[in-house]
């Protein structure tokens, strides 16, 4: 496997480089001078933060653009990493040969699947302006750091090197750097702000990989930071083998001509996944293949034959063969804590809701989908929502409106859950953005500028569901916010304009101030909750405050009851009015007498979260007369949670089945199951950390 | 002559009973609310007594048992405390003003302008006050008038001043103030035979120019589109204390037809002060329907907006007589309006020389 990427290397050299890159600036993303510089970040990024993620480092990337020469558009960037370095040797075949590259035939899910990347860089700086790209690489093993000025020559697409040497690496802070790489490149190029631009890129960029900290520093000199917000590093990615489905005839000849295995059977199960060792003998079966065949010596007959028996085309007994799924480990989502972390951060609103998939295959190929959704203030309400796509991690910034990605967007009627949408098609408008990201060992894409997926029914469907579940509770976040608007609309009426209306009244007439319970009790005549969770800066922990006022003209008795989230590790403290555990992640306060007019308030506070994480708290109750504010208690869910509490407590895996979620949701409560119910993340399984905090 | 003023007391007493409403109910421990006439065209009716349009029974409740009517009851209750507070001072505001003074009101302070305007005649209409009452003055200005007239105005400083609006005043004639009532306005004596409101600013300079006034002996006044209150109100005044004939010369469209009903028949927006504002003997001169044929005169297209306020205005119970549903048919069959103007297309004298007189010939004024 090896060779392949210096054979299909050695194919291309046989076109002139340059001519070749000429022809194809617009796959490789130079077609325009505004978007030659984003690809040029883009490279190095990716480059920095697969380097980070191989050598498990959290990633540290500044990003630099100068604008050297106005009139001829000339710019100079500056990348900066904390990744491993690059042995010295490896420089210029890194910098200096297209398609060179660990990434290009390993099936996994990797950012640039190509080994184009840097390399094109270097070689548009020298079409462009003549000059070299400065590195400097610094590895822990060594006390300097190696420079050199790499060039490519075009014609023998080898590297052109000079100005090698060694310096130390000094930081600004005295100190030098321990491992690390930067390059600086002269390019023509334009800066430009905007939907498409580096400012967006990098913004994009730090929302999937909230592990990463990047700063930007702009042609203007501004220095815009996307901190890190969060120290795990990504699941490291394993490569897997090719899954029958998801082969093509030339490889698999290839693969056959190139083994060395004794017997098909053999083969088969080495060099596939999904292929146990009955499979392996049905297959055979079902093409017609002896299973001691020999894997070099087979026929072009036989590797169509096969192919068909993979594909199920040929059956064995009427039935295709059954073969497992791949292996889902591969990928590497974002998850959705994680998402929501990273939306948060570059922009700031109220509502984020995420929502992370189980991985599925499709052809053969593992794949996984994530979408988040955030929706409030600071955004235009009359324009349509921002739709964040992204691949592998990937941001992808062009060609919005013939991606996978976005088709799943628009195949939704988001009208249903509160967003405009002309006819219940196309993009939604909205004070929203959508995040949609597809991780996959085999992305799709509509061409070789790689920023549009290719159609794929099975994924539009599997986005779609994503993208579903989040809108409903988008919804149910929206009814709620109007309940609670409702709310406090009473709140004011009661306690500040109606007091108001009678001292004014009493001052006008030269009268006493009357009492006003009467009159406050026949405007609200029920009982109403309120519930405020905030992150207390001091403290560092979030603190809950819920009242309960009875404005009826009868005493009442309650048990109520507050959601809060257990299972993320908080712990209860401060809570001095006491009551006791009802299952996990709900708590309850019995209340034998609350009187006419009378308020209780209860109060607690939460430790071991951090700020963000737990930002709403959902009241229940049980008793006759409804409480506004709060939802009757479903007894059957809390049977629910607490079998699957003994369920879990009993061994290590959690109940297989899913608490009550019939798809429909449309009862608040049930909503509230899945959410008090929500697995740790990071389980195989899918998780529903919906409306897991939301509104502040 | 009845007078439209009420005293300071009687206007305080009357602001008074809408405070007590809300009060009484607190005490009874139910919401509070205020009781007002709806004000809508399904609730005016004919007053064959007083000879105008005036509210029916139809009353709405506002009580305060949502923010949005809560709020407007706290504002009614600023607004009383507002007025109180300038009659014992002595003192008048312009609604504009009234509204920036609200921002000092807190939870009880206006969001717009509208708001606060609504609310002043809320007021009125609960009260069966005027607005000049609560010394609340309204930004549009009054009309101009020009004519052998005499009248007596109480300037700034408290003193009478005898003017005659032909021989006293410029070009632009004399300037009717906000307040036309006895208090400030007495109407002494005259020499003319009718008087002639004028819809547009051009036609009323065109007639004065041409010395209309003196020829014809009349008093000209100008409305300035849909004519403010003090300008009805004066225009009634002359009408009943000197027992003068009222001709009105508008544009021949459907919005001149409405202005003709506020004068003579009472504005929906003023209908519960009807009686102190609306000229019942008012006469429409032109421009007519039948007028545009006659006289052939240029004209324009109905739009769709015209056109629907023309059937609005057939169903409207003061156009009910058949010489409005007439007019207002055969507006709609030619499917044409036209501008007072337009007359000019016989040139600048044909309007005082020819149109007028015999329009006025018509109805023996001339």
């Amino acid at each position: 496997m090896a060779g392949t990427a210096e054979r299909m290397a050695s194919n291309q050299k046989q076109v002139a480089i340059s001519e070749f890159f000429e022809k194809n600036k617009h796959f490789l993303g130079f077609d325009s001078l505004p978007r030659s510089l984003i690809t040029a970040v883009k490279e190095a990024v990716d480059n920095s933060l697969d380097a980070c993620e191989e050598a498990r480092i959290l990633p540290e990337i500044k990003i630099q653009i100068t604008k050297l020469d106005g009139k001829k558009d000339i710019i100079e960037l500056r990348s900066e990493d904390n990744g491993p370095g690059i042995p010295k040797k490896s420089i210029e075949k890194v910098f200096g040969q297209l398609l060179f590259g660990s990434r290009f035939h390993a099936i996994r899910q990797s950012r640039g699947q190509q080994g184009i990347g840097i390399t094109g860089v270097v070689m548009y700086c020298q079409l462009t302006t003549g000059r070299k790209t400065h590195v400097r690489s610094k590895i822990a093993t060594e006390t300097s750091a190696a420079i050199v000025d790499i060039g490519l020559d075009t014609r023998k697409n080898k590297a052109t090197k000079s100005g090698e040497g060694r310096e130390l690496w000094e930081l600004p802070d005295g100190t030098l750097k321990e491992h690390g790489l930067e390059i600086t490149a002269q390019m023509k190029a334009k800066y430009q702000r905007g939907r498409q631009s580096v400012y967006q890129y990098l913004r994009m960029t730090s929302i999937v990989n909230p592990h990463a900290d990047i700063t930007f520093i702009d042609p203007d000199g501004e220095t815009h930071h996307w901190p890190r917000v969060t120290e795990r590093l990504p699941r490291k990615v394993e490569s897997i083998k090719p899954h029958p489905h998801g082969i093509h005839l030339g490889t698999l000849q290839r693969m056959c001509t190139e083994s060395t295995d004794s017997r098909m059977t053999v083969f088969l199960r080495n060099n596939f996944s999904g292929v146990s060792s009955r499979a392996a003998k049905e297959l055979l079966a079902a093409a017609e293949i002896e299973e001691k065949a020999k894997p070099k010596l087979l026929k072009a007959d036989h590797y169509r034959a096969l192919l068909e028996a993979f594909q199920g085309e040929r059956m064995l007994n009427n039935k295709p063969v059954k073969l497992l799924n791949p292996p889902t480990n591969c990928l590497s989502p974002i998850e959705e804590l994680l998402i929501k972390k990273g939306l948060s951060k570059t922009i700031d609103s109220r509502y984020v809701t995420t929502m992370t998939r189980a991985p599925t295959v499709t052809q053969g190929n593992p794949y996984q989908v994530e979408v988040g959704l955030i929706f409030g203030d600071g955004m235009a309400a009359d324009k349509p929502v921002e739709v964040l796509r992204f691949a592998n991690r990937v941001p992808l910034m062009y060609q919005q409106g013939g991606c996978l990605l976005t088709k799943a967007i628009e195949s939704v009627d988001w009208r249903q859950y509160g967003l405009d949408q002309a006819g219940g098609r196309g993009v939604p408008k909205g004070p929203a953005a959508i995040l949609v990201h597809l991780a996959s060992t085999n992305v799709q894409f509509t061409s070789e500028a790689k920023e549009a997926l290719a159609d794929n029914a099975e994924v539009i469907d599997e986005v779609r569901k994503a993208l579903l579940e989040m809108g409903r509770g988008l919804r149910k976040h929206l009814e709620k916010k109007k309940k609670m608007a409702k709310t406090q609309d009473k709140f004011e009426l009661v306690n500040d304009i109606i007091p108001a209306i009678a001292e004014k009244a009493a001052a006008i007439l030269d009268r006493p101030v009357p009492n006003l319970s009467g009159s406050i009790t026949r405007i609200m005549g029920a009982v109403i909750s309120e519930a405020t969770t905030v992150w207390n800066k001091e403290t560092k922990q979030t603190d809950v405050t819920i009242t309960l006022f009875n404005y009826t003209t009868r005493a009442r008795s309650y048990t109520l009851l507050a959601s809060w989230p257990e299972r993320a590790g908080a712990t209860m403290v401060k809570n001095e009015q006491g009551g006791r555990k009802e299952a996990s992640g709900v708590w309850a306060w019995k209340l034998d007498t609350l009187e006419p007019g009378q308020t209780i308030t209860f109060t607690y506070s939460l430790t071991g979260l951090e700020r963000g994480d737990w930002t709403d708290t959902d009241l229940f109750y049980r008793g006759s007369q409804e409480v506004i504010g709060a939802s009757k208690m479903d007894e059957k869910l809390l049977e629910e949670i607490r079998r699957q509490e003994a369920a879990a407590n009993g061994e290590d895996e959690p109940a297989d089945d899913e608490p009550v979620d019939d798809g429909e949701e449309a009862e608040p409560t049930a909503a509230q199951g899945s959410e008090i119910n929500a697995d740790p993340p990071a389980k195989t399984g899918q998780q529903t950390l919906m409306g897991f905090g939301g509104d502040e | 002559m009845m007078s439209a003023m009420h005293t300071s007391e009687e206007t305080k007493t009357a602001l008074h009973a809408v405070v007590e409403e809300m009060y009484d109910k607190i005490v009874k421990g139910e919401p509070p609310t205020m009781t007002l006439p709806v004000r809508t065209k399904n609730n005016i009716g004919f007053d064959s007594k007083l000879g105008v349009y005036k509210y029916g029974k139809k009353r709405s409740t506002r009580d305060a048992t949502s923010l949005g009517s809560a709020k407007q009851l706290l504002r009614a209750l600023h607004v009383v405390e507002f007025i109180e507070e300038m009659i014992d001072a002595g003192k008048s505001s312009t609604l504009r003003e009234m509204y920036y003074i609200s921002e000092a009101w807190g939870l009880g302070k206006f969001s717009s302008q509208n708001e606060s305007n609504n609310l002043a005649e809320d007021l009125e209409v609960v009260t069966k006050c005027m607005r000049e009452d609560f010394k609340l003055r309204p930004e549009e200005d009054g009309a101009r008038m020009i004519g052998n007239l005499t009248l007596r105005e109480r300037n700034r400083r408290g003193e009478w001043m005898r003017i005659n609006a032909r021989d006293d005043v410029g070009d632009s004639g004399y300037g009717v103030p906000y307040n036309v009532e006895e208090e400030k306005i007495e109407l002494l004596e005259h020499d003319i035979n009718f008087i002639m409101a004028i819809e547009t600013g051009g036609m009323f300079d065109r007639l004065i120019e041409n010395g209309f006034d003196e020829d014809y002996k009349c008093g000209l006044l100008h409305l300035k589109g849909q004519p403010a209150r003090s300008t009805r109100r004066i225009m009634k005044r002359m009408s009943e204390e000197w027992d003068l004939p009222v001709v009105v010369f508008l544009d021949g469209d459907p919005w001149s037809f409405r202005i003709f009903a506020s004068i003579a028949y009472g504005a929906i927006k003023t209908a519960h002060i009807s009686e102190y504002l609306a000229t019942p003997s008012a006469t429409y001169l032109g421009i007519t329907a039948d007028d545009i044929e006659a006289y052939d005169l240029p004209s324009d297209d109905l739009s769709t907006r015209d056109v629907d306020a023309l059937k609005a205005e057939l169903s409207d119970p003061r156009f009910a007589d058949p010489w409005w549903q007439e007019q207002i048919n055969m507006m709609l069959e030619l499917g044409k309006k036209a501008e007072q103007q337009s007359l000019a297309k016989y040139g600048l004298d044909f309007v005082t020389d020819t149109y007028l007189p015999e329009k006025l010939a018509d109805l023996g004024l001339a």
